[in-house]
C-alpha cells in the first residue's frame, strides 16, 4: 500500500494538488483547514470545522462530534497532544 | 534486500495474514499464534512488528480504512451522478465485504483508536454522497431533507444487508447479489 502524505491539521490524505490549501503543494495543510487567505486555521477554528462536518454529514451529537474531532487532531503534527479548552 | 526492507516486508506479511484470518474468523477468534503459523514466524516474532493483539487488530482496521477511503475517492470522481456514487460505494464495500462485515459487528469491541478509523471511512463516504446530493436537493431532483438523514438512511440500509448477509445471500457477496436492488430502492425513496 502506498504511503500517502496527509494534512498536518486534520490528517486528510492529499490525493491531488487541489486538496492542498490554495492548490499549493508547498502547503502541508488541506483546503478545509485553510482560511480564505490561505493561512492555516487556528486550533479552535479547525476543531469547529471538523466537528461541524461530523454533525452536518452524519448527525453526530455536538459534544461527541467535538470529542471525535479533538481526538483526531491530537494525532496530527500541527496539534499533537493538544486538547480543546473546556 | 536491506534489513529495513526485510522488516517492512515481514510486517506486511503479518498484516496480510492477520487480515485473511479476520475475514474468515473475525477479530475475537483470530489468535496471534495463528497469525504466526500462517506467516511461518515464531509467535514472538509477531510481537516485534505489532506490540499486542490489539495493535494488530487496529492495524488491520486502519489498513482497510485507508483502502476504502482511497477507493471511494478514485471511483466517485467529479461529475459522477448520485446513482454512480452509490454504486461506487457498494463496489468498494463488495471488494472487502467480509472484512467490512467483521468491522461492523465487532468494531465497538475494538480498541479506542478504532473509532477514528470508522469515522474516517464514513466521513469519506458521506463527503462524496453529499457533494452530489446537496446540489441535487437544492435543484429539487432529490427530496429536500437534513443531509445527515439522507446519508444515514443509505448507510442503515446497506449495513443491514451486510451484517445479515447470510440471510440474503448465503453463497456469496450480498452486495453483488442485491446491490442494484438497494440502489434502485434507495433512489425511489429519495427522488421526488
Amino acid at each position: 500500500m502506498e504511503n500517502q502524505a496527509g494534512c498536518v491539521s486534520c490528517g486528510m490524505p492529499f490525493r491531488s494538488i487541489e486538496d492542498h490549501a490554495m492548490s499549493d503543494p508547498a502547503k502541508d495543510y488541506c483546503r478545509h483547514c485553510a482560511r480564505p487567505d490561505g493561512t492555516l486555521k487556528s486550533y479552535d477554528e479547525a476543531l469547529t470545522g471538523m466537528s461541524g462536518f461530523f454533525q452536518h454529514t452524519q448527525g453526530v451529537d455536538p459534544a461527541v462530534a467535538r470529542k471525535m474531532a479533538a481526538e483526531t487532531m491530537a494525532h496530527q503534527p500541527a496539534w499533537r497532544g493538544r486538547q480543546p479548552a473546556r | 534486500m536491506k534489513r529495513a526492507e526485510q522488516k517492512a516486508e515481514t510486517r506486511r506479511r503479518v498484516l496480510t495474514a492477520a487480515t485473511r484470518l479476520v475475514e474468515k474468523r473475525g477479530f475475537q477468534r483470530t489468535r496471534t499464534a495463528d497469525v504466526a503459523r500462517a506467516t511461518r514466524l515464531s509467535h514472538g516474532a509477531v510481537f516485534v512488528h505489532f506490540q499486542s493483539k490489539r495493535a494488530l487488530e487496529l492495524a488491520v482496521a486502519r489498513a482497510l480504512g485507508r483502502v476504502l477511503t482511497d477507493r471511494i475517492h478514485a471511483l466517485a470522481q467529479e461529475g459522477a451522478s448520485f446513482r454512480e456514487v452509490l454504486q461506487a460505494h457498494l463496489r468498494c464495500l463488495e471488494e472487502h465485504e467480509e472484512l467490512y462485515a467483521r468491522l461492523l459487528v465487532e468494531g465497538p469491541l475494538l480498541p479506542k483508536g478504532f473509532s477514528q478509523t470508522w469515522t474516517g471511512i464514513q466521513s469519506a463516504v458521506s463527503h462524496h454522497l453529499l457533494r452530489v446530493a446537496e446540489p441535487a436537493m437544492a435543484a429539487g431532483t432529490i427530496k429536500r431533507q437534513p443531509p445527515h438523514l439522507l446519508f444515514n438512511t443509505w448507510i442503515g440500509l446497506v449495513h443491514h444487508y451486510v451484517v445479515n448477509r447470510k440471510l440474503f445471500a448465503p453463497n456469496g457477496s450480498v452486495l453483488r447479489k442485491h446491490g442494484r436492488m438497494l440502489v434502485d430502492h434507495y433512489l425511489a425513496l429519495v427522488t421526488p
